[in-house]
């Protein structure tokens, strides 16, 4: 594992600490993000949520801007929040998926 | 555009709308209006208006200041016009209802209240309209749920145009007089565009949204909410131009109320199919308290268009009118947006909690707010109260009516407590209630 792995390994885990409000779960378990990666110290994250429009968005992006900041190492974070792909619920991971009562039918 | 911002009065008319509904329900425990008035007398006009304008246009106005951005991913046009809309409606309201006092003997007070109350409310209805329709318009092309609100205002147009013309029948001006029968013909027309178009169609739209987000369902056929959309629109323009013309030519509103009432029927099958469709495609089985309490206000739904045609069948739909809009007014809206709002208003206070923290500490989730065991037997008790007040009204029982109202004034009550827990977060656990730079929000303003 590289150094840039394991600090992309720490920012993921410190994204940890933002959670969907209406789903009660982390947004890195829910599959909210969809990349991160470091360049010289600047991290690049790619987000999204689950609906365009939602008032709870803006306090994601800046969330994960927050949290990324803390982890050592990361000078400035640069976050884009896109809808392509649209999030859809088959992203969220396995363990979370239990917890929402997700169906096996579906 | 990316996200939209907290609308700062929407907890105001939500605040608003919850007193008007408990003023109205303690009047009708009280025996104030029908059934112990007649069903068009001045008292029973003080309660319907009190619920269709205080409580449920109230709400639904707060509502759609929040909710049309999130359907259009667009923000609200003029944010600074919502407060002057509020302050109208509310003097408006408080106006005509003194007007309706002074019309049964309870107050003295002049003519003109009627059509000085009902001008103060056209004009907060046209700030609300002109605000979300121009959100709407910029918008183009609608999504789905979009285009029932879109419907819904242009009916609130037409509710709010033959309110105003009633007021100056009632009031006696003489510009009136040339007016003889819109009183008695203009009614059912009235009644058909607030409660049908603006109350029911607004909410059905917004329902397949709020359902799906809720629920995790997949919403994005194109094809969901078309026919029910086509159906009920179709009904409205039948019952509104339809009845406008049926007046005008002096022919009678049978036929047009059997056709309007046909594409009704049809509008709300197909959306109870819609409905279904989704809770059986939802990925998130296990329902939150407001999603399962939505249920019972589709039973309720249900329950009316079952009712209706029935009545319609047995030729006894004029004297069980009063049941039936009852159950369209509690069982059906009322629980619908109590049930929404107990997911809204936590929803509304979380963000403004701790959205400003979130990333720099821990956070409680929106379920953290509210304690769902406690809220559900209000909830069991408002749809039991409601279903049997409307058994009650049926049946010709009015005292029984004033009990079963008083379960539902109770449960009310328990309610609004509720929700004012959630807004003091008095419901969630330390340490993380109050994290450092988290702030309780003002109880009836948002911070945004």
């Amino acid at each position: 594992m590289t150094a840039n792995d394991d600090l992309v390994t720490q920012i993921r885990q410190a994204l940890k600490v933002v959670i969907d409000p209406e789903l009660g779960h982390n947004i890195v378990d829910l599959g909210f993000v969809y990349d991160v990666s470091v360049d010289d110290g600047v991290a690049h994250i790619t987000m999204t949520a689950t609906t365009r429009g939602c008032p709870a968005a803006s306090f994601l992006k800046e969330g994960v801007a927050n949290s990324a900041c803390l982890v050592p190492g990361v000078e400035s974070v640069d976050v884009t929040m896109t809808f392509d792909p649209p999030w859809q619920p088959w992203m969220i991971s396995p363990g979370v998926k239990a917890s929402l009562g997700f169906a096996e039918v579906n | 555009m990316i996200g939209t911002s907290l609308c700062k009065w929407a907890i105001s008319y939500f605040a608003a709308a919850i007193v008007w509904l408990l003023l109205a329900e303690v009047l009708m425990v009280a025996g104030f209006g029908f059934p112990n008035d007649d069903i068009g007398g001045p008292d029973t006009l003080v309660i319907v208006h009190m619920v269709c304008i205080g409580w449920l246009s109230m709400v639904v106005c707060g509502a759609l200041f929040q909710f049309v951005p999130v359907l259009v991913a667009r923000p609200l046009y003029a944010e600074r016009w919502t407060l002057p809309a509020l302050a109208l409606l509310t003097l408006g309201l408080t106006i005509l209802l003194a007007g309706f006092l002074a019309l049964g003997g309870h107050i003295n007070g002049p003519r003109w209240l009627l059509p000085v109350g009902a001008g103060l409310l056209i004009a907060g209805f046209v700030l609300v309209v002109a605000n979300l329709g121009m959100t709407l318009w910029l918008a183009r092309p609608l999504p789905g749920p979009a285009r029932f609100a879109a419907v819904g205002l242009a009916c609130i147009c037409v509710t709010a145009a033959f309110g105003g013309m009633f007021s100056l029948v009632l009031s006696g001006a003489a510009v009136a007089a040339r007016w003889p029968e819109l009183l008695v013909s203009g009614v059912p027309i009235h009644a058909i565009a607030g409660l049908g178009g603006w109350l029911t169609f607004t909410a059905m739209g917004v329902s397949y949204r709020l359902l799906a987000m809720f629920m995790l369902a997949p919403d994005s056929d194109a094809r969901l909410g078309r026919l029910a959309w086509l159906a009920g629109a179709a009904a409205l323009a039948v019952g509104v131009v339809g009845g406008v013309l049926a007046l005008w030519r002096a022919t009678g509103l049978n036929l047009v109320l059997l056709v309007a009432g046909a594409a009704a029927l049809l509008s709300l099958i197909a959306y109870g199919h819609d409905v279904l469709g989704l809770y059986r495609t939802r990925k998130r089985r296990a329902l939150e308290l407001n999603t399962r309490m939505s249920i019972l206000s589709l039973a309720s739904l249900a329950a009316v268009a079952i009712l209706g045609a029935a009545l319609l069948a047995t030729g006894s739909f004029q004297p069980h009118v009063g049941a039936l809009v009852f159950l369209v007014a509690f069982g059906w809206l009322t629980g619908l947006v109590l049930a929404n709002l107990y997911k809204i208003v936590p929803f509304l206070t979380w963000l403004e909690a701790y959205g400003p923290v979130m990333g720099r500490v821990p956070t409680p989730r929106v379920q953290d707010l509210v304690a769902e065991r406690r809220a559900t037997k209000w909830f069991v008790l408002f749809f039991a109260g409601s279903w049997a007040a409307t058994l009650m009204l049926l049946v010709d029982a009015a005292l029984g009516f004033r009990v079963a109202l008083a379960v539902v004034t109770l449960a009310t009550l328990g309610l609004g407590e509720e929700l004012i827990r959630a807004r003091r977060l008095a419901d969630v656990a330390e340490p993380l209630r109050l994290p450092t730079g988290a702030a309780v929000p003002h109880l009836l303003i948002s911070r945004n």
